[in-house]
Order: structure tokens, then sequence, then C-alpha cells
């Protein structure tokens, strides 16, 4: 582009700038030609006027002409000092009278046109260039010739030397102009060079290199949205590194939650088999077998109801708060008995539209949580009631409490907070993604809020209803 | 014989471990987090170290850099090629994944004990006495001849003793993968070397499975 640019101008330059040159030459040339032809034309008039006085002077003596006629031209021949004219006199084509370069006038000798007009020409002779004037002189002298030449050269020598210095200033002009284009050109290019490497590092990864920006002309405004380009480019790919990232997590914890369970079910079966127990190793080789095979057991149950709740519809139905609140409290009867936890059910509306069983399998799942957050002497309320005209349900407890950063993630499938992923205070990791399931799938929000040291509220937020 | 500390934070695979480590004769002791994983090191000095990655408190790539040098088996769920790569930089002599095999654990614990030089050179049981440095076998004080593979069978055996062994797994560790022979040739071997060193009731037929030498723990 550049390149092509740069030469289109450059010969569209040329050729007007050397046509121009051209076209001045020209004119000169014919200038000066015409100069030249002028004032021979007018000595040529001016002899031959003053010829014929002298003929008619000395004809009035009664001298014969003819001998005479020598002298009579003499004087002419001095006109000018510098010898650039000549003179040359004929009678029926018989020279009489040369002034100088005889061979020349001879062989230059043009017969004047009959009707007594004057013929011009320029010729060209050993580099020298002449003017001639040739006219016959008028009646009754009409059988003699005037021939004038005037030596032109000096004047076409220095038209030539102008026309070479105007091409050769043309030349080196043209020079700098190639010159100056080429600063231009890369000045002007240089922008869009700029552009070029970046969207090549851009495409070999390094997403963070922006354009300068300076100025206010076109190419700022494509810088800015060039730069634009490269800040949403950037923007998606980090969105789809976060999205692999959280699957590749995804498949990490999925798999560290099959493969433990599996290596000590098949460990201890190995060591029922080849080792030599006594009844107590026995028993708890077996024990160990059949809480792992429970524990695979309640995954598979958890992945095959999340996989179910992302693709079935749910029945909604009239569901009294109060009901729920007592099936909950049943569940959850067994597991409060060995701790000293509290929890305070508190209700403010009559009802919610729902699963029954989801809402009940969600706030168990809630509240386990609260009470493994919780030591002793915990306090959990739960409580369901209007908040800018939307029914809501929250779980506040008063326990441990989480980072931001845990709890950015605490609703990924089997996320845990402890990053060994110890099971000594929780299940797989499924409990909150499939409370955030059961209430996408209510069109209902489930939002946490939490400080370290003073306890957790997860609130799930009616939108419908 | 070597003793072992296993710092692994699920219950049921550190008590795997520790029971078949303890079956081969080797001394256990448990630990379940980092920190005390460290704490430990720093008490008593150990022959070896099984150690998870993923601990509460401290995780195994912190835990071996207190190690001390002590040779260092890494047993963990992470299989990935980057995890093995680091688990070796960081100066582990042996990197095992979830799930295990008993018999490969053991294996590799015999290869890193022998390897740096802390197994037992003796193995005594009853009047039986084996000097694996110089490949001796004694019975009542008297040197009793074996064929190189009876010996290799007996070695075997000892390493991986009270637990029982296939004919095909004997057969494989013994004679190795391209053996073209049949299980008989074991059944030959065992009852040689039942007769050489009076093990009649000590190497044990195991129904429908194979051999075990059972010696008290």
């Amino acid at each position: 582009m550049k390149q092509r640019t740069f030469l289109t101008t450059l010969a569209l330059f040329l050729l007007f700038f050397n046509l121009g040159i051209f076209i001045v030459s020209v004119a000169m040339f014919k200038d000066t030609v015409k100069r030249a032809e002028d004032r021979s034309l007018g000595e040529h008039y001016f002899i031959a006027s003053a010829l014929i006085k002298d003929i008619k002077a000395v004809e009035s003596r009664g001298t014969k002409i003819d001998g005479s006629l020598s002298s009579l031209l003499q004087p002419y021949s001095y006109l000018s000092g510098d010898n650039k004219v000549g003179l040359a006199f004929y009678k029926n084509n018989q020279l009489i009278y040369s002034s100088k370069d005889t061979d020349v006038q001879r062989s230059n000798f043009l017969i004047p046109p009959s009707n007594g007009n004057r013929l011009v020409t320029i010729r060209k002779v050993d580099k020298k260039t002449y003017v001639i004037v040739s006219g016959k002189l008028p009646s009754p002298y009409a059988s003699y010739t005037l021939v004038y030449q005037y030596d032109t050269t000096e004047a076409i020598n220095s038209w030539s030397d102008l026309k070479n210095l105007l091409f050769i200033a043309g030349f080196v002009l043209s020079v700098l102009l190639a010159l100056g284009l080429l600063l231009v050109l890369n000045r002007i290019f240089r922008p869009l060079k700029q552009i070029t490497q970046t969207s090549k590092d851009i495409a070999n990864g390094a997403y963070e290199t922006r354009l300068s920006i300076s100025g206010h002309d076109e190419l700022t405004e494509m810088s800015h949205s060039f730069n634009y380009m490269a800040e949403e480019i950037q923007r998606h790919m980090t969105e789809l590194k976060d999205a692999a990232d959280k699957k590749q997590q995804f498949v990490d914890n999925f798999a560290h939650e099959l493969r433990t369970p599996l290596t000590a079910i098949y460990g201890y079966a190995e060591y029922m088999q080849k080792a030599v127990l006594s009844e107590d190793d026995r028993l708890s080789a077996l024990n160990y077998i059949m809480s792992e095979s429970r524990r695979l057991q309640t995954v598979a149950y958890q992945l095959l109801e999340l996989a179910n709740l992302q693709n079935n519809q749910i029945t909604f139905e009239e569901l009294k708060v109060s009901g729920l609140f007592e099936a909950v409290r049943q569940t959850l009867y067994g597991k409060l008995s060995g701790k000293d936890v509290q929890i305070e059910f508190h209700s403010q509306i009559e009802t919610i539209r729902g699963d029954f069983c989801l809402m009940e399998s969600m706030l168990i799942n809630l509240l386990d949580n609260a009470i493994r957050a919780c030591s002793k002497g915990g306090h959990i309320i739960v409580n369901a009631a209007k908040e800018a005209g939307r029914k809501t349900i929250s779980v506040r407890d008063n326990g441990k409490g989480m980072t931001p950063e845990v709890l950015a993630q605490i609703t990924e499938p089997f996320y845990r907070g402890e990053k060994s992923r110890n099971r000594s205070d929780g299940g797989a990791g499924l409990g909150l993604s499939l409370c955030k399931q059961i209430t996408s799938s209510h069109n209902a929000e489930l939002s946490f809020s939490s400080r370290p040291g003073e306890g957790t509220t997860a609130k799930i937020t009616f939108t419908t209803q | 014989m070597a003793s072992i500390l296993i710092v692994e934070d699920e219950v049921a695979i550190n008590e795997l471990v520790k029971r078949n480590l303890q079956l081969v004769g080797h001394q256990c002791n448990s630990v379940f987090d980092g920190n005390a994983a460290v704490q430990e090191i720093q008490c008593r000095s150990y022959d070896l170290i099984i150690l998870d990655i993923m601990l509460p408190g401290l995780d195994g790539f912190e835990v071996i850099e207190q190690a001390n040098k002590t040779p260092t088996i890494f047993l963990s769920a992470k299989n990935s090629m980057p995890d093995r790569i680091k688990g070796f930089s960081m100066g582990a002599d042996d990197y095992l994944t979830k799930p295990f095999e008993m018999l490969e654990l053991l294996a590799r614990v015999e290869a890193v004990l022998r390897r740096t030089q802390r197994t037992a050179s003796c193995f005594e049981a009853g009047n039986v006495k084996i000097d694996f440095s110089s490949h001796q076998v004694f019975h009542n004080g008297q040197s009793v001849e074996c064929t190189p593979k009876e010996y290799e069978l007996l070695e075997v055996l000892v390493n991986n003793r009270n637990i029982a062994l296939s004919r095909e797994r004997l057969l494989e560790l013994v004679w190795g993968y391209d053996f073209e022979g049949d299980t008989r040739t074991v059944d030959v071997h065992i009852q040689k070397l039942r007769k050489k060193l009076e093990w009649e009731d000590r190497i044990k037929t195991v129904y429908k499975l194979g051999y075990r030498l059972e010696v008290s723990r």
C-alpha cells in the first residue's frame, strides 16, 4: 500500500513536472525562433529598401548597377558588428555578391517565391543555426534576389542551456520530492504499521497489548476501536479460561471424590482377601468398605439429582410455610440431639409457591451447613418474610463464617472451603450446588453474606408470585 | 523393620496403608494433617514417609520441604503430569496415585528402602535366617543351598509376608512376564522351599488363591 502510493504519486508528479518543463521549453524555443525571424525580416526589409534607393540613385547617375553592386552592398555587411549577419546578392540565380561564407550561402540558396513574398527558413549548418531570409527586390529589379542570413546559434544555445538546466533542476527536484514523499508516507503509515504489529502480537496471545493513542484524527478513532476490540477479546478469553478452569476444577474434584472411596473399598477388599485377619480386623475392614460405598452412593445420588433438576420442570403448588418448617424441624431433630445448637423458625408469610420436597431438601441442606458452621452454643434463625415486596426465606447462623474468596465459590459443584477436601466436616461438596439449582428452577435467587467469625446468612429471594 | 510415617487425612486410607505395611513387619505411625507431620518429622527420625499432597494445614509439598531428606513416597489422587513432575522435583523418591494396589505400594516401599539402604539386611523367622546382602539362607545355623529362582521366590515371599500372593503374581514377580511355564512351576518351587527350610506350616496354601508366608508380627 505504502509502496504503491509512493510509486503512483511519484510517477504522476514526474509526468506532469516533466510535461510542464517540456511545454515551457517548446514555448521558449518558439519564442526564440520567432524573435530571430522577426529581426531577420526587419533587417532584410530595411536593407532591401535602402538598397533600392541606392540603386535608383546610381541609375539616375547613368551608371550600370551590375558593376557597383558589391560596393553598394559592402556597408550593409557591416551592419552588425559581431559578424552574425551575412548578405548575398543574386541576379537570376547567379551570385554576384556575398559578404562571407560563400559556400554556405551557395548551398543555402533558396528560390524565393515568385509572388514577391519573402521566404524565411531556419537552417542548421556545422553546428550553427541560421535564419535565412531570401526575397526578390521589388520590380523593376525583380531579377535580383537579396539573401539575408542571421546567425542565431547563440540564442538557440542559450535556449538549449536553459532547457538543460530546467531538466537537471527537474531531476534534482524529483529526487528531493521522492525523499520527501517517502518521509511523509512513512509518517502517515506509521500508525498502520503499529496496528499491524499490535494485531500480530494479539494474535500470538499477548492479549494485553494496546495501541498508544495521540492526536484527534481518523486514525486515533480507529485506534480507539481497535483497543476496544482488543479489550473485548481479552475479556472473552478470560471468561473462556475461567470456564475451562472451573470445568477442570470440577473434573479434578469429581475424580478425587470418586478415587478416595474406590481406593479404600478396593484396598480393604484386597486386604481381606490376602491377609490373615482377626475377627476385629475383619469387622473394621468391612465397616470401612460399607461406609465408603455409602459415600459413593451419596455422591452418585446427589449428582443424579443435580442432573435431574437441570433437565426437568418442577411442579409448582401452594405450600404452607409452617408445614414446611415443621417437616424440616423433624428431619433435623436427630442431627441436633448431639450438638448444642438452637434453631428458631419465624414466619411472617403464609404460603409460597414451589415444590415441597425440593424446598424441604434445600432448607435441610442450608441448615446442615449452618449447623456444621456452628460451635457449641450456636444459634440459627430461619426467617420467612417479605422484603421489598418479595417473599424471602433466610437462614442465619452465628458460626465461623467465610472469607469472600470462599464465599464466591461455595456453589460450585464439589467445592470445599478446606483445600485438602477432608470430609470430617462436610459431604462431597454438592449440597450448595443442589440448593442453587433448586432456587433457580423456582425462579428464585440464592445469595450469601458472611464475615469470618461472625456467621453466615443464606437468603432465598422469590422473584415470582 | 523400617519405621514409616503415614501422612494422609482420609482415615480409611491412612488405616489401610498402615495395616498393609504392618503386615510385612514395618513400624508405622499415622498423622492426619500437615502440621502434625512436620512436628512428627522433627521429633523422630523415620526411614520413610508416605505423604498425601492435599492435606489440611500444610500441603504435601510444604511438608516435604521440612522433611530433611527423609525418603518420601507421594501417595496422591492427583495424577496429572505437572503434579508428578513437581513431586519428583521436590525430592520425592516415588509417586503413587490413588487408586493403588497393596502389592504395588509394598513393592515401591521395598524398592525405596533398598535404594536408600535402610532396609534390614537380615530376616529371621524361627530357625531360618536369610542374609539379603550375601544371598545366603541358613537353617538351624546350617547354610542351605538354593537355586537362584528358589532364592528369588523366598525373597518375594519374605518381602510380602502375611499377604497371600497368587501363583500368577508369583510367576510375574520371580520369573518375569514373558516366562512361558505354567503355575505348576510355582508349586514345585514352593514344595522345594518348604522341604529345605522345614516351612511346611509357615508357607500356607491359600484356597483358590496361592501362597502366603505367615510370620508372627
